[in-house]
C-alpha cells in the first residue's frame, strides 16, 4: 500500500487494460483507502497521509474514467453534505470525518461549522445529496441535529436523505430518539456506516 | 456536580478535611508519586499513611499545627497564614507566601 | 436463569448482564487497548478484581481505607456558576465562592481558577481580572490553587484566528500549507500561554493546568509541551499539570516533534515520558469512553491504558475521569454507581497517583 500519487498512478497504469476498471477501483484503490482509514484510526498514519492517499485515489479514478464510461459503471459512492450545527464552532472532528468520507470516494460538501440549520437543507437540495452529516460537540448544540431532522421532514426530504449524527455528546440512543439513521463514534465508523446506508 | 463529589467520596483524600492538600502539594512540588508523597507527609506529621485520610486524626492535628481546618474555627490560621505554616511543616516554598513576604518586607 | 447484574452503557443507560458476559466484556476492552497501544492486557487476577468491583451490590463503592489519592479538580468553579446548559449548575456566585465551596464543602485536594470560556487565548484581554481574582483566591484558600484553561489551538485558525484553517487547506490538498498553518498557530499559542502564566505567577499563583492538550491534534500538543518547557525554565517552582484531551494524539500535522519524538500517534504511555521531559509535575492521561459499549468494556480498556501510562511515567499520573473519559459514561449527570466503580478500579488496579 502507498499514499504516494506517482506510485498509485503507476500501479493503475500497470493494471489498466488487464483488469476491469471497476475491479481496479474496488480491490485496489478503495481497498487501499480502507487500509489507510484503519491505520489513521490506529495512530499509524496521519491526516496528511490520508489526504495524499485521497488525492492519489481521485487521480487514479480519473485515469480510469474512459473505461468506466464504457462499462456504464460509476465510481461515485454518493453525495454527502457535512457540517457542524448552528451555535457550535467546533470544526476539527467534523473536518476529519469529511476528509475520510472524501477519501473513501464519496462526494463531500463540507459546509463548515456554526452552520445555520436552513443551510443544510439548501445545500442538500443544491447538490441532490444522499446523506447529511450533522456534528455537534456540545450538549447545548445537540438539539440542532434534531431540528435539522425536523426540517428535512418539513421539506419532504426525509425519505430521500439519510441522516448521520456525531460529536462527543451524541450517542446511538440520541440518534434513535431524534429519528436519525445512524450515529458514528469516529471518522472511520462514519465511513463504514455511510457505506452501509448508501451502497 | 455529582461527579467530583462522587470521586472525592470514593477515592479522594478529602483535602483539608484530612491531609489531601499536603499530599497533593508534595506531588506538585517534588514530583512525588503517591506512595512517596504519603510517606513524606506522614513522617512530617508523625502519623501513619492511613491516618492521612482519617478525619478523626487529622482534624485535631491540623488545628494543633495551625495549618487550616475545614470549619471556620475562630482564631485558626486561614488562607496565606495557614499556607505559611504548611511551608514550615513540609519544608517547601509556596509562591503566594513568597509574594506576601515580598510585600510586607 | 443466570443471575444478572446491573451496569451501564457508555452513554449511561442501565443494562443487565450475567457475570460471564461482564467478564468477557472486560477482557475484550482490555484486549482492544493492548492491541492499539501495544501494551500488556490486564492479568486474570486484575480482570477478576474489576468484575468484583462492577458487580458489587452497593450503589456506591470506594477504595480500601489507606488507598485514597488526591483528586485534582479541573474546570475551575465553572461547574458551580456556569449556566451554559452543560455541566455547570448555574448557581450565581463569584469564582472565589465557587473555589472555596470546592475546598470547604466538597473536600477537593486541589483547585484551579478558570474563566468561562476556559481557553487560554481569550484570557489575554482579561488578564488583569484573572490576576486580581487569583490574588483573592490565594489569600483565602489553603489547597493548591492552579490557573487552568485549554490550549485550544482551534481558536488560532480562521474564522476565529489569524491562521488559515488547516482542515480547509487539507481538503484542498494543500498539505504543506496546512502544516505551515498548524506550526504558526502553535508558535502563537506558546507565546500566549507563557505570557498569561508569567502574569499569574507574579501574583502568587501556585501553577498551571494545561487542560485537554491535543484537542486540536499534534500542533496543540507541540504548543503545550513547549509552553511547559518555557515556564519550567522561567519558574523552577511552578506547579504544572498536563492533562490530555484524548487517548491518541491526532496527527493533523503529522511531522511535529518534541525531543526527537514525532507527536502524532502517541498513546498515553508514550505521551507520559514527553510530558515529564518538558517539565510538568503531574500528567493527566485520558482514555475515551465508547458510548456504544458497556461500562465493563470501557473500564477494561481504560484501566489497561492508564496502567501502562502509570508504569511508563516518571511523574505522578492524575488520570482524567470526567464526563466521557476514564470509563465514566458520556452523560452530563454520570450515574454515581458507574463513577465510583470506575474511580475504585482506576486506583486499585491501574495504580494511579490521583484523579
Amino acid at each position: 500500500m502507498s499514499c504516494k500519487k506517482d506510485e498509485v498512478l503507476a500501479a493503475v497504469a500497470k493494471a489498466k487494460g488487464k483488469v476491469p476498471a471497476v475491479e481496479i477501483i474496488d480491490k485496489g484503490l478503495a481497498a487501499g483507502m480502507n487500509e489507510v482509514g484503519v491505520l489513521f484510526e490506529r495512530g499509524k498514519l496521519f491526516l496528511p497521509h490520508v489526504m495524499m492517499a485521497a488525492d492519489a485515489m481521485s487521480t487514479g479514478v480519473a485515469e480510469l474514467e474512459d473505461e468506466m464510461a464504457g462499462s456504464g459503471a460509476s465510481a461515485k459512492l454518493g453525495v454527502i453534505v457535512n457540517g457542524t450545527v448552528e451555535g457550535d464552532v467546533h470544526d476539527i472532528g467534523k473536518a476529519i470525518v469529511s476528509t475520510m468520507l472524501q477519501a473513501a470516494g464519496f462526494e463531500v460538501h463540507d459546509i463548515g461549522r456554526d452552520v445555520p440549520l436552513q443551510n443544510f437543507i439548501d445545500k442538500i437540495k443544491e447538490t441532490d445529496a444522499d446523506m447529511v452529516g450533522l456534528s455537534a460537540l456540545m450538549t447545548t448544540t445537540l438539539q440542532g441535529q434534531k431540528e435539522v431532522v425536523e426540517l428535512l421532514k418539513e421539506n419532504g426530504l426525509r425519505d430521500k436523505v439519510k441522516v448521520m449524527v456525531g460529536g462527543a455528546p451524541a450517542t446511538d440512543a440520541w440518534a434513535k430518539k431524534i429519528g436519525a439513521d445512524c450515529y458514528a463514534e469516529n471518522a472511520s465508523e462514519a465511513v463504514v456506516k455511510a457505506k452501509e446506508l448508501l451502497l | 456536580m455529582g461527579m467530583p463529589i462522587a470521586h472525592i467520596m470514593a477515592s479522594g483524600m478529602t483535602g483539608i478535611r484530612a491531609a489531601g492538600d499536603l499530599v497533593a502539594r508534595m506531588q506538585f512540588d517534588k514530583n512525588m508519586r503517591i506512595g512517596e508523597a504519603k510517606d513524606f507527609v506522614a513522617k512530617k506529621l508523625g502519623v501513619s499513611t492511613a491516618d492521612l485520610s482519617d478525619e478523626y486524626v487529622m482534624r485535631e492535628l491540623r488545628e494543633e499545627l495551625d495549618i487550616g481546618v475545614i470549619t471556620s474555627v475562630p482564631g485558626c490560621a486561614k488562607g496565606i497564614a495557614a499556607k505559611m505554616n504548611i511551608e514550615k511543616l513540609l519544608g517547601i516554598d509556596i509562591n503566594c507566601c513568597d509574594k506576601f513576604r515580598e510585600i510586607t518586607g | 436463569m443466570a443471575t444478572e447484574y446491573f451496569l451501564r452503557m457508555g452513554d449511561g443507560q442501565k443494562i443487565f448482564m450475567t457475570k460471564e458476559d461482564i467478564r468477557a466484556d472486560i477482557e475484550a476492552g482490555s484486549a482492544d487497548a493492548a492491541d492499539l497501544g501495544d501494551i500488556p492486557a490486564l492479568t486474570e487476577d486484575q480482570m477478576d478484581k474489576m468484575l468484583d468491583i462492577i458487580i458489587s451490590p452497593g450503589r456506591i463503592v470506594g477504595v480500601e481505607p489507606g488507598m485514597e489519592v488526591p483528586v485534582t479538580h479541573d474546570i475551575g468553579a465553572i461547574r458551580i456558576d456556569g449556566d451554559q446548559g452543560n455541566s455547570g449548575v448555574g448557581i450565581p456566585s463569584s469564582r472565589l465562592v465557587g473555589s472555596m465551596m470546592h475546598e470547604r464543602a466538597f473536600g477537593a485536594d486541589t483547585m484551579e481558577l478558570g474563566h468561562i470560556d476556559y481557553s487560554y487565548k481569550p484570557v489575554k484581554p482579561v488578564i488583569s481580572q484573572e490576576c486580581q481574582t487569583m490574588e483573592v483566591c490565594q489569600q483565602n484558600m489553603i489547597i493548591p490553587m492552579l490557573y487552568g484553561a485549554m490550549p485550544n489551538m482551534g481558536l488560532y485558525y480562521t474564522p476565529d484566528g489569524p491562521f488559515e484553517n488547516p482542515g480547509d487547506l487539507m481538503k484542498a490538498f494543500k498539505i504543506s500549507e496546512a502544516q505551515d498553518s498548524i506550526f504558526h498557530a502553535a508558535e502563537h499559542g506558546i507565546r500566549d500561554m507563557v505570557w498569561i502564566m508569567q502574569r499569574l505567577q507574579h501574583v502568587g499563583c501556585d501553577g498551571v493546568n494545561f487542560d485537554t492538550i491535543g484537542a486540536a491534534g499534534d500542533g496543540d500538543m507541540y504548543a503545550s509541551l513547549n509552553s511547559i518547557e518555557a515556564l519550567r525554565k522561567e519558574f523552577p517552582g511552578i506547579y504544572i499539570e498536563a492533562g490530555m484531551a484524548g487517548e491518541l494524539v491526532l496527527g493533523m500535522h503529522g511531522e511535529l516533534e518534541y525531543d526527537g519524538t514525532v507527536l502524532a500517534g502517541l498513546w498515553p504511555h508514550q505521551q507520559a515520558p514527553l510530558i515529564a521531559k518538558a517539565g510538568a509535575n503531574v500528567f493527566g492521561p485520558v482514555c475515551n469512553t465508547n458510548t456504544s459499549r458497556t461500562s465493563a468494556w470501557n473500564l477494561g480498556r481504560s484501566v489497561t491504558f492508564m496502567k501502562a501510562a502509570v508504569e511508563a511515567s516518571t511523574i505522578p499520573c492524575h488520570v482524567d475521569m470526567g464526563m466521557g473519559v476514564g470509563g465514566i459514561p458520556m452523560l452530563e449527570t454520570p450515574p454515581i454507581d458507574a463513577v465510583t466503580r470506575a474511580s475504585k478500579a482506576m486506583v486499585e488496579i491501574a495504580g494511579v497517583d490521583g484523579i
